[in-house]
């Protein structure tokens, strides 16, 4: 694959140059203000569990790797039966030792989630507690593995729970989340669509059912 | 208004404005959407700070637009992607299709992108014989029934669960009822198949960011998360504006854009792309293109006075505030980008001549520009461009003419008056005789729906001399 050949770049870059020569005026704000723009945050883990609350992912809190493995396995039992999708990480691993036994499994390191995946258990990169959201990258197995199935399990350590959305973005891109991955991706609930009379439905393409493990200890 | 397009604006505008089961659908739609809007605005501690946040990184980003998308090109490159710079809709058309040529491409998955409306890929690359899903479940919707779409935001807006459910009968026959529920699983079933064996994944970008070097895209549906995961190629089309300096700058985009456009605190799937698969990563395409779009946008940053529609991060919410837009629908605008965004950035894209009657859909009210996240001056825009176009000698002859006479009387008192007075006589005698709102009658486009108000006996200036005994 050779260099994409641009025979437009050179006189767009010209054009856009020239034009930028005159400064357009900036507006004034309208009042003099401390920029605060969001309420600030004060309990991250109680915001997180009531944002959850209201854009309907479900979130659990666990003390430990045992109690985590017992919820998720909770979570799997309720589940039609079929395929899961795991990430291929140690303590996954361990995890899916005790239930391996009753379902298909399909582990990251072999590829992305099938169309038959019922459903994809990831870890994640950051929990944002302000919007009650999951912050997953290509690392957390891959870019389907948040979207492809009907339901999407996500164990998170209360560690990576950050205050707002400017702290989630700032680590992203300083840890070097943001160039280790070709793929990062903010998830705020399960997939929906309102382009019916703006009436919300639950599941459009991505998963219906959104589980969250927030585990305070271990690894 | 001479051009076919501004005769067309009103045969439509008119026809729509009837249509009373038109205006209740949209206004239904409308009163959703600005219910959910007050709520998300009430959810900022300080929106107006927002607002003004969001319009100076954008100002930072469209004033130095050379520095920061030679930045981003650079690290999409360093990441093994590939940007395509496109002068107009044909070089990026052509791009695209012939990246489709060269790697066998039958079908393509599309998530919602307005700049690939703009630039009619998807007809360009069906001539090919390349079949072409949109996955948006309204772009599908209005895909199907062959139509533009009708709102930015929300491309079938303009649709009953109704005419959804007779709709998808008829393509893809297996729907018994009308539930929304089981519309949208159709939907999913059918698109399903189309995802898991298209070779190209087609997307726009909500912003490029600079210093990191991705792309940003905004959905609720996950759609275009299926886009840029599972087929071989994906290919961005985007506009040149849309590049933001920093990463950080999304954590207030992102709330504002989804509050703006529905109302949301954020929208569900915030997505990052910034390349190809990367070697040990389980999925993603092997190809990854950035096509980056000026077509009208660099003679539109020429022009400072009107430079900040550049701004636009497409949210809708101009479209929403209107009055016009709530009356007429988006199909009657006829363009790609409708309401007030569309009016003052269509002649820009596609001709002064041509579409300089959009800037008199507007009565000047300024709601648009009191709703812009990025506060974008749109209803002194609609003004501009019609001076514009009157500086630029696009107007009738019989108009110009008609102003000259109307200055020429207005610059002196005693014409003024004398003007006056002959106008009201005729008027009233024209009324008396039954003449109101006929051919006959100079007031018709006024009165052809609506009673004329009384024509008073004296002016106003003979009021105040009468009380104040002076002019």
């Amino acid at each position: 694959m050779g260099a994409t050949e641009n025979p437009s770049r050179e006189r767009i870059l010209e054009r856009i140059r020239a034009a930028v020569q005159s400064p357009a005026p900036r507006q004034p704000a309208a009042a003099p203000d401390g920029r605060a723009i969001f309420s600030p945050v004060g309990d991250a883990l109680e915001r997180f569990q009531s944002e959850c609350a209201a854009n309907l992912t479900e979130c659990l809190v666990t003390s430990d790797n045992t109690a985590s493995a017992a919820t998720i396995e909770g979570v799997l039992a309720s589940l039609p039966p079929g395929e899961l999708f795991v990430q291929d990480a140690p303590e996954l691993r361990r995890m899916a030792r005790a239930w391996q036994a009753g379902r298909g499994m399909r582990w990251s390191s072999e590829g992305g989630p099938g169309e038959a995946s019922q459903a994809t258990l990831t870890l994640a990169e950051v929990l944002v507690a302000a919007t009650g959201s999951i912050l997953v990258s290509a690392s957390c197995g891959g870019r389907g593995a948040s979207v492809v199935a009907p339901c999407h399990i996500v164990l998170a350590r209360l560690e990576q729970l950050v205050p707002d959305l400017e702290t989630a973005m700032a680590r992203v891109y300083e840890r070097g989340t943001a160039f280790r991955n070709s793929f990062m991706g903010l998830i705020t609930g399960s997939s929906r669509t309102a382009d019916i009379e703006k009436l919300l439905v639950i599941g459009a393409h991505g998963p219906r059912r959104l589980v969250v493990v927030v585990q305070r200890a271990d690894e | 208004m001479t051009t076919p397009a501004a005769q067309e604006f009103l045969r439509r505008a008119a026809e729509k404005s009837a249509d009373l089961t038109h205006r209740q659908i949209i206004r239904r739609g409308i009163e959703h959407y600005d219910a959910a809007f007050h709520r998300g605005q009430a959810r900022f501690l300080n929106w107006e700070a927002a607002r003004q946040q969001c319009h100076e990184i954008k100002w930072e980003g469209v004033n130095h637009l050379d520095r920061y998308l030679l930045e981003f090109e650079k690290r999409v490159k360093e990441r093994g992607g590939h940007v395509f710079w496109a002068a107009d809709a044909e070089e990026a058309r052509n791009y695209v299709a012939s990246l489709a040529a060269r790697h066998g491409v039958r079908r393509v998955v599309k998530s919602k992108s307005m700049v690939t409306e703009e630039i009619h890929l998807s007809p360009a690359l069906e001539k090919m014989g390349i079949e072409v899903f949109e996955t948006d479940l309204g772009e599908f919707i209005v895909q199907l029934r062959n139509e533009p779409p009708y709102h930015i935001v929300t491309p079938a807006m303009h649709l009953t669960r109704v005419q959804i459910a007779a709709l998808f009968r008829e393509k893809l026959g297996d729907v018994a009822g009308d539930d929304p529920p089981e519309l949208v699983a159709t939907a999913r079933r059918a698109l399903r198949r189309a995802f898991f064996s298209a070779e190209m994944g087609i997307t726009g970008a909500n912003f490029l960011v600079a210093d990191a070097g991705l792309i940003a895209i905004t959905t609720n549906e996950g759609n275009a998360r299926l886009c840029v995961s599972l087929p071989r190629i994906h290919v961005a089309v985007t506009g040149i504006e849309k590049v933001i300096p920093r990463l950080q700058d999304l954590a207030v985009l992102w709330p504002t854009l989804a509050t703006s456009g529905t109302g949301q605190a954020i929208t569900t799937y915030n997505t990052l792309v910034g390349g190809p698969r990367r070697p040990g990563e389980p999925d993603g395409p092997e190809e990854f293109h950035v096509v980056l779009l000026d077509n009208g946008r660099s003679e539109l940053l020429a022009d400072v006075e009107q430079r900040d529609v550049l701004y636009c991060i497409r949210c809708g919410a101009c479209l929403n505030a209107c009055p016009v837009f709530r009356n007429v629908g988006g199909h009657t605008y006829g363009t790609t980008y409708q309401g007030p965004i569309g009016s003052v950035l269509t002649p820009h894209l596609r001709g002064l001549a041509e579409f300089e009657h959009l800037s008199y859909a507007s009565s000047l009210c300024g709601a648009c520009t009191s709703v812009c996240p990025v506060k974008i001056e749109l209803h002194h825009h609609l003004l501009h461009t019609r001076r514009n176009a009157v500086r630029a000698g696009t107007r009738p002859f019989g108009e110009r003419l008609a102003f000259r006479a109307w200055r020429w009387a207005m610059l002196g008192a005693g014409r003024f008056e004398l003007f006056g007075r002959v106008a009201r006589a005729l008027l009233r005698a024209a009324y008396a005789l039954g003449l109101e709102g006929s051919v006959l009658d100079p007031m018709r486009p006024w009165t052809r729906n609506r009673a004329a108000p009384p024509i008073p006996r004296a002016s106003f200036r003979e009021l105040w001399r009468k009380a104040n005994g002076r002019n």
